[in-house]
């Protein structure tokens, strides 16, 4: 009990006492320590950072008919297999021919907050439509029809079959055709085909062609890595019977390869990083031992042994180790956290076992570190070393 | 005297001055290879991101209302089309060099014996171009649509023009409801004449690529007799992230002052990049599509932003290591320099003495580390991109000022105690 005591106290003295040098040392763990714990968390967190900085591509995942009739209420079953954190947003679509001026065009009905979410590239000027009398129009629409957001269009229907209407050109005896005024709220550039279709609500389309229909497709932008989309699609084929759910290969293969490298990028310079850290603390560490030659020399002198004073030394290593560690970790989360804020705007999530990794690893490297130059200190013929040779 | 004395610690010294300069080069290459990283990043990932396919798409000026609008039904003999001898132009603007792959498309809509109606999309593959600059050039589909997948027998080989003119490749799905496989043989009526073509081989594209079939660009205008024609140019070109003037340039050009154009059109903007394709390929429109653009320029911006981040932690590290370390050494020396003062030198002597011999040590390892730290750059680039990293001239004046800085700021404090010394106290030991 004594002896230990007296351990703690020779340590925390020669701490205490050899103040500034001890600063110096701690700080250089310390930082050691930082880039250690902020470095593997802004490792991890890229993956999660990017990823959702890739769902600007747009929707990675699409649903499409399956054997029967496909609704909203398929499409919901489908979304319901996902984890709903990891949606960004689901567009349903439907497309109908129809005509501005007696002129065709295709005309898709979709719900505007899941379409502004599933495709954040969509560049609109003006407004987003709102309600059912609204809609948006691509812009070779609007440059064809010379129309500007504002203008109020009417919009028309031929309820009867593609082939009818191209050989009598309209002028069906039979079936009349629905009309609906619509204000053009917006203009969509996209630089894609999308610039060729007019945009407006479920409701619209439903209320201008007259019948319920189906929807063509559901566009999903899901923020998942590979894996994880591959489980989705197999679950959802499997288990939800109208759906059929395809992967965009262009975006997701992309991602997956972009975000590889990525994330081997923050690898290798956190190692490269890491490694001259841990150099850095060596030789300071080394230098600190060094210095004490004298005193080492002075203890061998009144007779302690190599081993208590190796385990001395160590001790005060080590303690300096864990604060250092400490210090580093909470300095590496704030790090990665401004990091994160600045970059991603989003605050990173703290990984609890990062803490007593941070802290053990900077033990070990400052114990070994420290470990060679006492070895070959405690070597040393007392007599010499206070001779001063 | 002085020069002897410099030469005797570092020679008789070596050991210690080994040491800072070891450190030294580890904070400078630590330096080095996080700075050439940090400025080549930008280039290293807009060049992954042109996995993405093209970010700007070229159509002929009426046709951009038209294809899709009327939905023409008569194979696309609708008259606009760009002229397939103008494309190696692209390679003529001032930002010739940022236009990575391009290729031209033209869709043919063509029947089968069965009645079975295919659309067909003649293009280059592997094509390969000599410019008129000089130099080379190998672009087609096989670069620009990297996401598609092979899933039964080869690419087309354009440079065997031999064969590959008679070679097609058929999208999974249509394969699928065709029931062809790779080296069965297809005949294609086309609007304008037929041929018997080979299969060679089925790719799955996961879109809608998988129902069509894709031929030589040459075969596809004979079966429309439109020789020389080609409906759309995709061109993948390495850009700078959109901001508001190139977004007010791409509106109108016109409406900017001349320095503001000037400052527009020396910047990669892919609209000043669509501008200027538009002045060489007669009647074209040039547009960025925005799905790659946008999201290009935001991925960009945040990566750059990222490793800027963790280039600074690093250099302060390097930096307070090197300062650590510097201190330490120096105030190692005290007995030395007690004695020195003792026989009689002033203050001012022990100090330039002390920072001649650390900067001569700092030169050294600065100069060494430099060297390793490019070779730390050199292996993160072969690792991560498999290209290597760019020397930029920058780099070399960063770091030699961020040395030079660092190892005065570390022997300031230990400089100051040297000379707070007394002779007496050192030398009796205390």
């Amino acid at each position: 009990m004594k002896k230990r005591k007296m351990f703690i106290r020779m340590i925390t003295a020669s701490l205490m006492r050899r103040r500034s040098r001890m600063v110096v040392a701690l700080l250089s763990i310390a930082i050691g320590a930082t880039i250690l714990s902020g470095l593997v968390s802004i490792y991890y967190d890229v993956p999660r950072q990017m990823g959702a900085e890739f769902r600007n591509y747009g929707a990675n995942m699409i649903f499409t008919a399956g054997d029967d009739a496909f609704t909203l209420d398929d499409v919901r079953a489908g979304q319901s297999k996902i984890d709903s954190t990891q949606i960004v947003g689901v567009a349903p679509y439907r497309y109908e021919n129809v005509r501005i001026n007696d002129i065709p065009v295709v005309a898709a009905g979709t719900d505007p907050e899941g379409a502004k979410k599933a495709s954040p590239y969509w560049r609109v000027e003006g407004e987003w439509f709102t309600g059912d009398s609204q809609l948006l129009i691509g812009a070779s629409v609007a440059e064809s029809f010379r129309l500007k957001a504002g203008d109020t269009i009417e919009v028309s229907y031929s309820p009867v079959s593609e082939n009818d209407e191209t050989t009598s050109d309209g002028e069906d005896e039979f079936v009349l055709d629905t009309y609906k005024p619509f204000t053009v709220m917006g203009v969509l550039q996209t630089g894609g085909s999308e610039e060729n279709y007019i945009y407006m609500s479920l409701d619209a389309l439903t209320e201008l062609t007259g019948e319920e229909g189906t929807l063509d497709v559901a566009e999903l932008s899901v923020s998942a890595d590979a894996e994880q989309l591959a489980g989705y699609i197999s679950e959802i084929n499997g288990s939800v019977k109208n759906v059929h759910a395809s992967l965009v290969k262009r975006v997701t293969a992309s991602e997956a390869t972009v975000l590889t490298k990525l994330q081997a990028l923050v690898l290798l310079v956190t190692i490269v990083v890491l490694a001259l850290t841990m150099i850095c603390v060596a030789t300071t560490m080394t230098a600190v031992v060094a210095e004490r030659r004298k005193e080492i020399g002075l203890r061998k002198a009144i007779g302690a042994s190599d081993k208590s004073i190796i385990q001395e030394f160590m001790g005060e290593s080590m303690l300096l180790g864990l604060l250092g560690g400490l210090l580093g970790a909470v300095l590496g989360f704030v790090f990665a956290q401004q990091v994160s804020i600045n970059v991603f705007s989003s605050s990173i999530s703290f990984r609890p076992l990062l803490l007593p990794v941070t802290v053990l690893a900077s033990i070990a490297v400052t114990g070994i570190s420290s470990l060679m130059p006492i070895r070959s200190a405690t070597d040393v013929d007392p007599a010499l070393v206070l001779k001063g040779e | 005297m002085f020069f002897r004395m410099i030469r005797g610690t570092l020679f008789r010294q070596w050991k210690k001055m080994l040491m800072i300069a070891f450190t030294i080069a580890l904070g400078a290459s630590l330096a080095s290879a996080m700075l050439s990283v940090m400025l080549d990043v930008g280039d290293k990932v807009n060049q992954e991101l042109k996995t993405y396919g093209a970010n700007i798409t070229v159509v002929p000026k009426e046709n951009s209302v038209l294809t899709n609008l009327y939905e023409v039904e008569d194979g696309g003999v609708s008259g606009a089309y760009l002229q397939e001898d103008e494309l190696g132009k692209i390679k003529t603007i001032f930002w010739a060099f940022n236009i990575v792959d391009f290729a031209p498309f033209v869709n043919v809509d063509a029947t089968l014996d069965d009645g079975t109606e295919v659309q067909c999309v003649g293009s280059w593959f592997d094509h390969h171009m000599d410019l008129p600059t000089g130099e080379t050039l190998d672009a087609g589909v096989v670069s620009l649509r990297s996401w598609w997948e092979l899933t039964e027998g080869s690419w087309l080989d354009e440079q065997l023009s031999a064969n590959s003119a008679d070679e097609v490749m058929v999208g999974k799905d249509l394969a699928e409801k065709l029931g062809v496989k790779a080296g069965d043989s297809l005949h294609l009526n086309g609007p304008a004449s037929d041929k018997n073509m080979k299969v060679a081989g089925i790719y799955d594209a996961g879109g809608t690529e998988d129902m069509q079939i894709y031929m030589q660009l040459d075969t596809a205008q004979a079966l429309a007799d439109l020789e020389g024609r080609v409906d759309k140019i995709e061109v993948s070109a390495l850009t700078t992230p959109e901001n508001e003037l190139s977004e007010r340039a791409a509106k109108d050009p016109s409406s900017l002052t001349v320095a503001q154009m000037e400052t527009w059109t020396c910047t990669a903007y892919a609209s000043s990049i669509c501008y200027q394709i538009q002045q060489v390929i007669t009647d074209s429109v040039a547009a960025p599509v925005r799905q790659v653009a946008d999201s290009e320029g935001a991925i960009l911006s945040k990566t750059q932003l990222l490793m800027i981040l963790i280039t600074i932690l690093s250099l302060i590290g390097a930096a307070l290591g090197i300062c650590n370390l510097v201190t330490a050494s120096v105030m190692e020396r005290s007995q030395e320099i007690g004695l020195m003062k003792a026989i009689g030198a002033h203050n001012l002597s022990v100090a330039l003495l002390v920072l001649c011999e650390i900067f001569i040590t700092a030169i050294i390892g600065g100069v060494a580390g430099f060297f390793a730290g490019f070779g730390f750059a050199q292996l993160i680039g072969h690792t991560v991109f498999g290209s290597a990293i760019e020397m930029r001239p920058m780099v070399v004046p960063i770091v030699a000022v961020l040395v030079v800085l660092v190892t005065l700021i570390g022997s300031i404090p230990a400089i100051r105690m040297l000379l707070g010394l007394r002779p007496t106290e050192v030398l009796h030991g205390r």
